[in-house]
């Protein structure tokens, strides 16, 4: 019997959430699991909410997350990973990303919570933790690799029954051959930052 | 790179999405056809199946629409081959005239006509069941409920039409469609077939006394059909020897699946729900004391059972609508009403600001929009609402000068008489009299918006412009000594705001426009803060809809805009039909030269195939002239300016007139510099909420540009009122 897990991954359009989804189940089937994803498309190519559920195990029968019963969450921006927050079951982790990204069409009179409002919320329910992925990115002189670092900081969670090696597989039959080694790099640190965060 | 469907590599493993898989199982069933048009969730089947052609000699195209690539898909049946055609559930509508008849000459090479709903609207305008277009058409469908079980019907459908000789509907929703799964793949069939077309008069040529025939035969092959139903490998019973039964379609029955311990009912899992198979269900049925049903949208099972006299506990027992798609939670909640689930949680309320779908930054679509909405507009005031409590002159003097002084604002409320009052501002007239009036040649308008401007440094006080004003819509700045008028704060007016009557409203010269809007990217611009359009009801349905409220009487000023794609798949017959019957319609063709929404498919303005080959560019201007449209114009939507003078002659233009507005899909090229709010910007959110870019958002008092999101694009620059707007400096990325 393999471990069941359920992990929703959340940003907004534009961002990659389902690639890294995508990535995410691709390393797990290496790792023989039976895997199951939703995801949307259309109506949001930049710019709207977008969610998309993994889930992974020696079974799994249907695509959808149970609310209130996800194992993880990955977030690529604070606003959207605490929208997510009802799937999470209690005591569940956050990884989220820290960029706060204003939604359309605001209008003066809206009140948006700030970043620390946001992260306090999720702090009620879960083990969060931070990663600086636009700092990180830029470190690497590329920002497109944010949703790279989050799987990293996602692979180094222990709950995540996967190997590194799957993982560094996954992004290396994903990608054209010029990205591999900047996205490798990327997934260490990412993974770094949460293994660092553990000590 | 090879696509990810085209190796021949039985019992291996793929993580497909339900689109990906029924075009593996296609290719597996050696297609040679396949023609569609893009519509979510459908899109990626032909996109898959387009990538694979290079290996795999198999011919896709994106056809204009629905119904040809449905006539394109039986053409190439009819010669004997294998051919798919594929297309949202709405699509289904467009084919269907192609489809109804299909049904009665049947089909020679397989054909498989794959059909996505979209129970929850995701991306759609309706939530229609295509099991009951099924049951209208005569016939067989395929209810696939996984991407497995889309692969494995795909392949197997093929088999089915060539022994019924009928073409198949496989049906897949949202969530079949854009879920993924581990997929395991079949083996590729080889099938060495020639295109030869038999010269069958009385079975292709539907004239009355053949098709009446032909009915005929459709009627036995459905009853083959029926018996394949009843012995379908889709359809399967668990015999759990329990007193529950459940039955169930489609993915809601995964879910009762992932929640219920599988072993204590028995399942009957219908995949060939038509022709519905009625003695294994009343076998189930039998052998149960209590039998539930699960099905997504109408009771399409519960009306089979109710005709079988069949008792079940349906969607009315469970609390279960035909509204919108089943989530586990529901289901959860459904099935505990029968204690065959834990009740569930009541889930966390955040009350979290939305985050609703908009036009990208550096939209093309919003630069039109802005254009449009733009158009003479000018402060409103209804004399029946207005009870002259003089707020909107407190709003003005606030945003305009930071004061709350009635002498300082630009609208003013005035007693007409006992009953009634009147906020008056400026009018944007034609020909403005206050401008002939100047004798220092200090006042003009902008072509753009209509406002006039006041040259502070010409103007000598005198006045004469307020003696000149019809409406009595200038004042005089009590300490400047300059006249003051109403430049609708570029679009976005604090007094329409504020007014607590609801009396004040931004509006066009004379009259209110009506923009008659279409499906694609641009659907999106009647919500706010742009709220350009106010219709949309199917491809092409914009510009007759407009004719008909033109055809009505009304005295507004009808638009209607539509997109590239939109236009070939719908609008051209509309087109020919307002410019032959004559309706005052000015259609503003938003050409992006691409299927922007769907993720960029090629349409005939883009000058490639769906397999890449290029093409010759289909023109549109030539397009519109040949359907015998003579007032063009095609205008760049960056450049304001030009695009609100256009839009002026064509809405001076009597009789139909058509806007080109033409630039391609922002996120298709390469960015700009982008933008940054110079230190002048004075916080008047023009550009984040009556242009609405969401590249720009609040920052305290005043706004700031996201350069991650900025593309560049500039508009915003010729938006701003201020010119408080800029590029950043390239060097110093600030």
């Amino acid at each position: 019997m393999k471990p069941k897990l359920d992990i929703v991954f959340s940003g907004v359009g534009g961002q990659g959430v389902v690639v890294l989804s995508d990535i995410f189940c691709e390393a797990a089937m290496i790792e023989d699991f039976n895997v199951a994803k939703a995801e949307i498309h259309g109506m949001a190519q930049r710019g709207g909410s977008i969610v998309a559920y993994a889930r992974i195990g020696t079974k799994v029968e249907a695509p959808l997350i149970e609310t209130g019963k996800a194992d993880a969450i990955v977030g690529f921006e604070v606003l959207e990973t605490t929208r997510a927050l009802p799937m999470l079951k209690e005591n569940g982790t956050v990884i989220v990303n820290m960029k706060l990204i204003p939604p359309n069409g605001l209008t003066a009179n809206v009140k948006l919570k700030n970043t620390e409002e946001l992260l306090e919320l999720l702090r009620t329910k879960a083990l969060v933790h931070q990663v600086d992925g636009p700092g990180i990115a830029q470190k690497l002189g590329n920002t497109l690799v944010v949703n790279t670092i989050l799987l990293g900081a996602l692979s180094a969670l222990p709950e995540i029954p996967l190997k590194a090696e799957s993982f560094q597989q996954a992004i290396a039959n994903r990608l054209k051959e010029k990205y591999i080694n900047l996205n490798l790099k990327a997934f260490q640190l990412g993974r770094e930052s949460v293994q660092n965060n553990q000590r | 790179m090879t696509s990810k469907i085209s190796v021949n590599k039985p019992d291996s493993y793929a993580l497909l999405n339900g689109d990906e898989a029924v075009a593996r199982g296609a290719v597996e069933a050696n297609i040679k056809v396949a023609a569609a048009y893009p519509g979510t969730p459908s899109t990626e089947i032909l996109e898959t199946l387009a990538e694979a052609t290079k290996d795999l000699g198999i011919y896709a195209e994106w056809s204009i629409n629905e119904i040809v690539a449905a006539e394109v898909a039986i053409g190439a049946s009819m010669t004997g081959v294998r051919a798919l055609t594929s297309m949202k559930h709405v699509g289904l509508n467009v084919a269907s005239d192609a489809i109804m008849t299909l049904a009665y000459t049947g089909i020679e090479g397989g054909l498989v006509i794959v059909v996505c709903d979209d129970p929850a609207l995701h991306s759609s305008q309706n939530e229609q069941d295509t099991r009951y277009f099924a049951v209208h058409a005569k016939l067989p469908l395929l209810d696939a409920g996984n991407p497995q079980e889309a692969l494995d019907m795909a392949r197997r459908a093929y088999e089915i039409s060539e022994k019924l000789r009928l073409p198949i509907i496989l049906r897949l929703t949202t969530r079949v469609a854009h879920g993924k799964a581990r997929v395991k793949l079949g083996e590729f069939q080889k099938l060495a077939r020639k295109a030869e077309f038999d010269k069958n008069i009385p079975r292709w040529v539907m004239v009355p006394a053949n098709a009446s025939r032909q009915h005929r035969v459709l009627e036995s092959r459905l009853l083959e059909a029926k018996y394949e139903a009843e012995t379908s490998q889709f359809n399967i019973i668990e015999d759990n020897n329990t007193k529950i039964g459940i039955i169930g379609s489609g993915v809601g029955y995964y879910y009762a699946r992932s929640l219920v311990d599988t072993t204590k009912v028995s399942w009957l899992k219908l995949g060939f729900v038509h022709p519905f198979p009625s003695e294994m269900v009343k076998t189930f049925a039998k052998k149960v004391k209590k039998l539930i049903v699960l099905e997504e949208l109408r009771p399409y099972i519960e009306e089979n059972l109710a005709r079988l006299k069949i008792d079940f506990i349906g969607k009315t027992e469970l609390g279960l609508e035909e509204i919108g798609e089943f989530t586990p939670d529901k289901i959860r909640t459904a099935l505990s009403k029968l204690h065959l689930t834990t009740t569930p949680e009541s889930p966390q309320q955040l009350n979290l600001t939305p985050r609703p779908p908009g036009l990208c930054p550096g939209c093309t679509h919003r630069a039109l929009y802005y254009a449009l909405n733009m158009l003479h507009k000018s402060v409103h005031c209804e004399t029946t609402k207005c009870v002259g409590c003089g707020t909107c002159e407190y709003a003005c003097s606030h945003n305009k000068e930071k004061v709350h002084n009635p002498a300082k604002s630009r609208i003013r409320v005035v007693r007409q008489n006992q009953i009634q009052n009147i906020a008056i501002s400026c009018q944007i007239c034609q020909n403005p009299a206050c401008i002939i009036a100047c004798p220092k040649e200090a006042l003009s308008q902008s072509p753009l918006t209509g406002i006039i401007i006041v040259d502070k440094k010409q103007c000598n006080g005198c006045g004469w412009c307020i003696e000149a004003c019809p409406y009595g819509a200038i004042n005089m700045h009590p300490t400047t000594r300059k006249p003051m008028v109403c430049d609708v704060c570029g679009g976005n007016p604090r007094c329409v705001k504020l007014c607590p009557e609801g009396a004040l409203s931004l509006r066009g010269k004379s009259n209110d426009k009506i923009v008659a809007g279409d499906i694609g990217c641009y659907s999106l611009g009647a919500l706010p803060p742009i709220k350009a359009l106010q219709t949309c009801l199917c491809m092409g349905g914009g510009i007759s809809q407009a004719a008909g409220m033109i055809h009505a009487g009304t005295k507004d000023k009808v638009f209607a805009v539509i997109g590239d794609s939109t236009f070939f798949h719908g609008g051209m017959p509309g087109l020919l039909n307002i410019a032959y019957n004559k309706a005052n319609v000015c259609v503003i063709v938003m050409d992006n030269s691409i299927v922007a929404m769907t993720g960029h498919q090629p349409t005939p303005g883009s000058g490639k195939t769906a397999m890449g080959q290029d093409a010759k560019i289909i023109n549109i201007e030539a397009i519109v002239r040949a359907l015998g449209i003579e007032k063009v114009f095609t205008v760049d939507p960056y450049d304001l300016k030009t695009t609100m003078q256009t839009l002026k002659k064509a809405t001076n233009h009597e009789g139909p007139s058509v806007v080109i507005a033409k630039r391609p899909c922002p996120l298709l090229t390469p960015h700009g510099t982008p933008r940054k709010i110079k230190d002048n910007c004075k916080g008047c959110r023009v550009c984040t909420e009556a242009f609405g870019c969401p590249a720009i958002s609040q920052n305290g008092n005043k706004v700031k540009i996201d350069t991650a999101l900025c593309n560049g694009c500039g508009v915003c620059d010729k938006v701003c009122p201020f010119n408080a707007i800029g590029e950043i400096d390239r060097e110093t990325q600030t």
